[in-house]
């Protein structure tokens, strides 16, 4: 039974962290109906960025979110404006596919160029630590990390819900014909919104430094495991997002205890394709979609 | 090191590591050549005594760019620091040492095609080996199709060997799959009263991972220590917290992981977040590459872990000492700082060197006949080789001793003896 809880404790924890990391995706999908085959390269590219700052600064690890964040939301903009904006409307949703590879490609090529291809961790002090609660462990990162889940999907929220970008957001998802009609900027709020996306990366980056080591590579797994979470919890879902990161933590950490290791992922895909053939539109797809 | 012998891709066995760089690195393949082609012959000085001899030209495909392309490159700096030592002292019997390296992309199509062209069209005296067992394969077929001797640093695994090839020579001291069998001759080299009684396996679903804690295991288990954990791990499982957790449940005593780097890393820091730590933990690879495993698992959680491995700054072989000061004077940097891809190519021509002095030639024949007799010293220790070009020697055991990796184990190679301690997560 312990060995069952902490596996449980685990993989909510895992959970947090991938639900950091697909916040953004599914902000972009939800915004752009573009699925953001970079997002991963930018979460990559955060972790770089931020332990960059850490190593050559000493900044720590959470507070390099506020320098690395600006710079994300740039590059995301810039790659909306310059890269995705092009593109004819009808073939969009094919070539942004395309297009989107092609930057993860770039940023991981340029990564590896500056920094190799070792793989290297962010390493606080902090970093191993651990608390004893009823003789369960549970990792202080990880838990840092779920809650600047919980306040960056927040904030999130708080955006897309109380302001007037946030509504202009909305108004682009659900229906971005009458949102011109009605005097919405669609290609500015695109390239926010794609931006705004790169942004999450930053936060989602510094935590998955220090919980994981990582190379220039380590988008592809990634970005495997952040689509298949975007699709269990609903495309431009948030809160799909969330509870879908946390079904697949929780599954993969139970299975990789209690079965074996060599089922953990695989038993996370067996949900998602029962999920699917109950519910085509994910867990939360059919309902929440264009609400984000 | 072996992980860096791996025919798949490295790092977490052969996930994406480097990986999939084709269509970044196609754009900077031409430069890589470019630079290939400038970095051999020409920067090499030449002796006055070596010039009235025609040079000894060795033809290499390398893969300098590609999945392959950092181990590639280091390779490359070996061959290269050989061959400008050999010249700055006259070259080889005389003749100045001629390195023709072109790059094969990672690729073992392109691998075929380069020894073939190295070999038909560019008359090269001799060939060595590239990196990684998947293109040794290949490579290896080709030179003996023209009856080269085929030195080869980097490619240990076991579809190497089971081509049965006279004129192969593998410069590590054994196979990869060997590479633990000194831990377990450590182990069983221990007292009762201090060996351990029971004994956990997680390993990596590599070819050049599992096979190691296998071996060990098999090994273990014959003694009488008992196995009461063993599972292998995917390639992709970034997290591995709930393996350590389980394993924790089982409370071995020993743990004997089969591992490339990320693994390793993500092991020891699921152990300490976790708490949980056994008796004796060796870990395959990662915890023997003295620059990257502190800074990835935190240089105060190292003590203790041993590992092994084929080549270290501070091995008493011979040349070590003066490779080391070439090699940092040439490219900076300190001993720990040097891939031991570097040492095995260097060592590749340490080998003809000492063929060459003994023989008085250099060709394939003499190189191929007289390598299968004796015992020949280089970076990598001793060598001599079984029919099939595996070494007969044995890797070296290292532990992490007040913060630096020491060679401990077996003791004419050690440079201290091993210390069975507390893990310093353990409390």
């Amino acid at each position: 039974m312990h060995e069952t809880i902490q596996a449980v404790i685990l993989g909510l924890l895992t959970g947090g962290v991938y639900a950091l990391m697909a916040s953004g995706q599914t902000l972009i999908f939800g915004v752009l109906k573009v699925v953001n085959l970079a997002q991963g390269a930018l979460v990559i590219l955060a972790a770089y960025l931020s332990s960059s700052l850490f190593d050559a600064f000493g900044i720590d690890p959470f507070l390099t979110v506020l320098l690395v964040a600006p710079a994300m939301f740039l590059l995301g903009t810039a790659v909306q404006w310059c890269l995705l904006r092009p593109l004819h409307r009808s073939d969009a949703p094919q070539l942004s596919l395309l297009v989107t590879f092609a930057v993860a490609l770039g940023i991981e090529g340029v990564l590896t160029l500056v920094y190799k291809s070792d793989y290297r961790s962010i390493q606080p002090g902090y970093v191993n630590r651990s608390w004893t609660v009823a003789g369960y462990q549970v990792g202080e990162v990880r838990l840092a990390a779920c809650l600047l889940s919980l306040a960056t999907l927040g904030a999130l929220a708080l955006l897309l819900g109380r302001t007037r970008f946030g509504r202009a957001v909305r108004a682009t998802v659900q229906n971005p014909t009458a949102a011109r009609l009605l005097g919405v900027e669609s290609g500015r709020v695109a390239a926010l919104g794609f931006g705004l996306g790169a942004a999450t990366a930053a936060a989602a980056g510094a935590v998955y430094g220090m919980v994981y080591s990582f190379n220039p590579g380590s988008h592809y797994d990634l970005i495997s495991r952040l689509l298949s979470i975007v699709v269990l919890g609903g495309l431009g879902s948030l809160g799909g997002t969330v509870i879908a990161a946390l079904a697949m933590g929780v599954v993969s950490a139970l299975v990789g205890a209690l079965v074996s290791p060599v089922w953990s992922d695989f038993s996370f895909f067996v949900v998602l394709l029962a999920v699917l053939l109950v519910r085509p539109g994910g867990l939360f797809g059919a309902r929440l979609r264009g609400a984000l | 090191m072996s992980n860096r012998s791996n025919g798949t891709r490295g790092g977490r066995g052969g996930t994406a590591d480097g990986g999939r760089l084709r269509a970044v690195a196609a754009a900077l393949a031409a430069a890589g050549l470019a630079l290939a082609g400038c970095s051999s012959s020409p920067a090499h000085p030449v002796s006055a005594s070596s010039d009235a001899r025609p040079p000894l030209t060795i033809g290499i495909s390398l893969s300098l760019t590609g999945d392959f392309s950092d181990s590639g490159k280091s390779a490359q700096r070996g061959y290269q620091l050989w061959a400008r030592t050999v010249n700055a002292a006259g070259g080889v019997l005389g003749r100045k040492v001629v390195l023709d390296v072109v790059d094969d992309t990672s690729s073992p199509t392109q691998v075929v095609t380069n020894y073939q062209n190295l070999i038909t069209k560019n008359h090269v005296d001799l060939v060595f080996g590239p990196f990684s067992s998947l293109l040794t394969v290949p490579a290896s077929q080709v030179a003996k199709r023209y009856g080269y001797a085929f030195l080869e640093p980097a490619g240990g695994g076991p579809a190497v060997f089971s081509q049965h090839l006279h004129n192969l020579f593998f410069v590590q001291p054994a196979p990869v799959v060997q590479q633990g069998d000194v831990f377990a001759d450590y182990i069983l080299s221990l007292p009762s009263s201090q060996r351990p009684t029971t004994a956990a396996y997680p390993a990596l679903d590599d070819p050049f991972a599992s096979p190691i804690a296998a071996e060990v295991r098999s090994r273990l288990q014959a003694a009488g220590i008992r196995t009461v954990y063993q599972q292998i791990y995917p390639a992709e499982a970034t997290d591995l917290s709930p393996v350590v957790s389980a394993m924790a449940a089982k409370k071995p005593d020993l743990v004997v992981a089969g591992t490339q780097s990320a693994d390793a890393y993500a092991l020891v820091k699921a152990m300490v977040q976790l708490k949980w730590a056994p008796k004796l933990l060796y870990l395959s690879n990662g915890a023997n590459d003295p620059l990257n495993f502190p800074k990835n698992v935190g240089a105060g959680e190292v003590d203790g872990v041993f590992s092994s491995g084929d080549w270290f700054p501070t091995a008493t072989t011979s040349g070590n000492t003066a490779f080391v000061a070439a090699y940092t004077a040439a490219y900076g940097g300190t001993g720990a700082s040097i891939d031991s891809t570097s040492a095995e190519a260097y060592s590749c021509g340490q080998l003809v060197q000492e063929v060459a002095a003994k023989m008085g030639k250099v060709d394939n024949a003499t190189l191929i006949s007289t390598l299968h007799s004796g015992s020949w010293p280089t970076l990598e220790g001793n060598l001599s080789w079984n029919d099939d070009g595996a070494a007969n020697a044995s890797y070296v055991l290292v532990q992490w001793i007040g913060g630096k990796l020491l060679p401990v184990f077996p003791a004419d190679r050690a440079q201290t003896a091993p210390v069975l301690g507390k893990l310093p997560w353990s409390g």
